[in-house]
């Protein structure tokens, strides 16, 4: 029923997110597709062998704006007039409640997350071999996991109830967020992936801490 | 059958400013009892305290003996609660909140609820957000209503409401508890509507409480008194 709550809340975000989503994600593609077109796919595989680039650049920080936008419809409509308490005083246990919201949300972006890359290795299959569909695909992996800091940053952010604390966690987001997009140069993570990733997950805490001091009855 | 509420030698203060000091009081099985006081003497602290948003300074506090900090969820299941302003999941239609919240209380009451928006004349598909203050005051009693608990606990209930409203809301709160012998522990600040109301008054004033009796022993203290004035007598004017 968690999840029924959530739902309602962010269906009609969510629909947006489909389709900006997929309006930029199409507009990346039919562009790459002229190229063919015109070109040939040796045009591809020039840019992809000889130059610091993955061709979807476009969509590098699509997945940070869903992040967002996401966690900001699931969260701010649960802390404005100090909703939370409603929540939280439902029969259900309460860590477990938060971890609900939260898989929600992770579990929806990831959704999204893993159909664009689908729609994306499909298509430049098409056109290159595996071995750089996957150089491409490992790129925008470190896109999608901002996509997730960004969800649960912003979270983290409306839980919180005291201003100084929310500007403390916005300036580490900011300084993660500037790591995550610090190198354009394709697969430049690959080694520090799993620590970005563990570094990531381990960010929810900063919800409950939230939750926590909400409880104690911290403000400003 | 013991209190379902007590609170011992309760102390908060925000910063520098003492809301309360050694605050105590009980709140038996069955009983109306409304805690009175003007504005900023911690009626929204206590009833924050009791649901476990604010840890006091000192002192604590249990329901159905409990600490109020870490209430079991099956506990939870007995308290129904209204907040100040009667916040509700203002996103979702009368339809759609009558639905998630009977998934969690196995004892819900959905004709309680139903019966409720009946007579608000409302369709079950129109969003509480659209609805006027007075409305959502009544699709907040019927889902603690619902829930059919064993303690109501209601934050500053007459907030926003007209006097039409205000009626309806404790003439059918009081029949209800009544009826279904509920433990009713109320805050408000317009006196007058609680005369009817309440079994029994606490009276805080900045920093203590300056009375906790039955209502009608204290009425017949005063007599040719509203309770309205009473209070004014007690705590002096605005």
């Amino acid at each position: 029923m968690i999840i029924y709550k959530e739902w309602l809340k962010t269906r009609w975000v969510l629909l947006g997110i489909l389709l900006v989503l997929g309006a930029i994600t199409f507009y990346c593609f039919l562009n790459l597709s002229k190229v063919v077109e015109i070109r040939g796919a040796e045009l591809l595989w020039e840019a992809l062998v000889g130059k610091d680039t993955v061709l979807t650049e476009i969509l590098r920080y699509l997945p940070v704006a869903a992040g967002v936008l996401l966690s900001a419809a699931q969260f701010v409509p649960e802390v404005a007039q100090k909703r939370l308490k409603l929540t939280l005083h439902l029969p259900y246990p309460q860590g477990r409640m938060l971890l609900d919201l939260v898989l929600y949300g992770l579990g929806v972006l990831s959704v999204l997350f893993l159909l664009q890359a689908v729609v994306a290795g499909a298509i430049l299959s098409r056109w290159v071999v595996w071995e750089l569909v996957a150089r491409i695909l490992r790129t925008m992996a470190v896109w999608y996991l901002a996509g997730w800091a960004a969800y649960l940053f912003t979270a983290a952010i409306c839980l919180e109830p005291t201003w100084k604390m929310r500007a403390l966690e916005a300036l580490v987001a900011a300084g993660l967020f500037v790591l995550l997009f610090k190198s354009p140069i394709p697969e430049a993570y690959n080694g520090f992936f799993p620590f970005l990733l563990v570094y990531v997950l381990l960010s929810v805490s900063l919800l409950y801490y939230g939750v926590a001091r909400f409880k104690e009855g911290k403000q400003d | 059958m013991g209190p379902i509420i007590t609170c011992e030698h309760l102390t908060h203060w925000y910063g520098k400013r003492k809301i309360y000091e050694d605050l105590n009081f009980e709140v038996a099985p069955g009983r109306i009892v409304g805690l009175l006081g003007k504005n900023g003497t911690g009626k929204t602290t206590t009833i924050n305290i009791l649901m476990g948003y604010l840890k006091p300074r000192s002192g604590s506090c249990r329901i159905f003996d409990e600490p109020v900090q870490s209430v079991s969820p099956l506990t939870r299941q007995r308290i129904a609660l209204l907040l100040e302003g009667h916040v509700q999941y203002s996103y979702m239609t009368i339809e759609q909140v009558e639905r998630f919240y009977s998934a969690f209380y196995p004892k819900w009451n959905r004709d309680a609820y139903y019966g409720l928006m009946k007579k608000l004349k409302v369709a079950p598909g129109q969003k509480i957000s659209r609805m006027s203050n007075g409305q959502r005051s009544q699709v907040a009693l019927g889902l603690i209503l619902a829930q059919n608990a064993d303690l109501l606990v209601l934050d500053d209930f007459s907030l926003g409401l007209d006097p039409g409203y205000r009626r309806l809301f404790c003439e059918y709160l009081r029949d209800y508890a009544k009826a279904e012998g509920k433990t009713v522990f109320l805050t408000s600040h317009i006196i007058q509507d609680l005369e009817k109301l309440v079994d029994e008054v606490i009276i805080m004033d900045y920093g203590s409480i300056l009375v906790q009796e039955d209502a009608a022993s204290l009425m017949a203290r005063y007599p040719g008194m509203t309770l309205e004035d009473i209070f004014i007598e007690l705590t002096g004017k605005y």
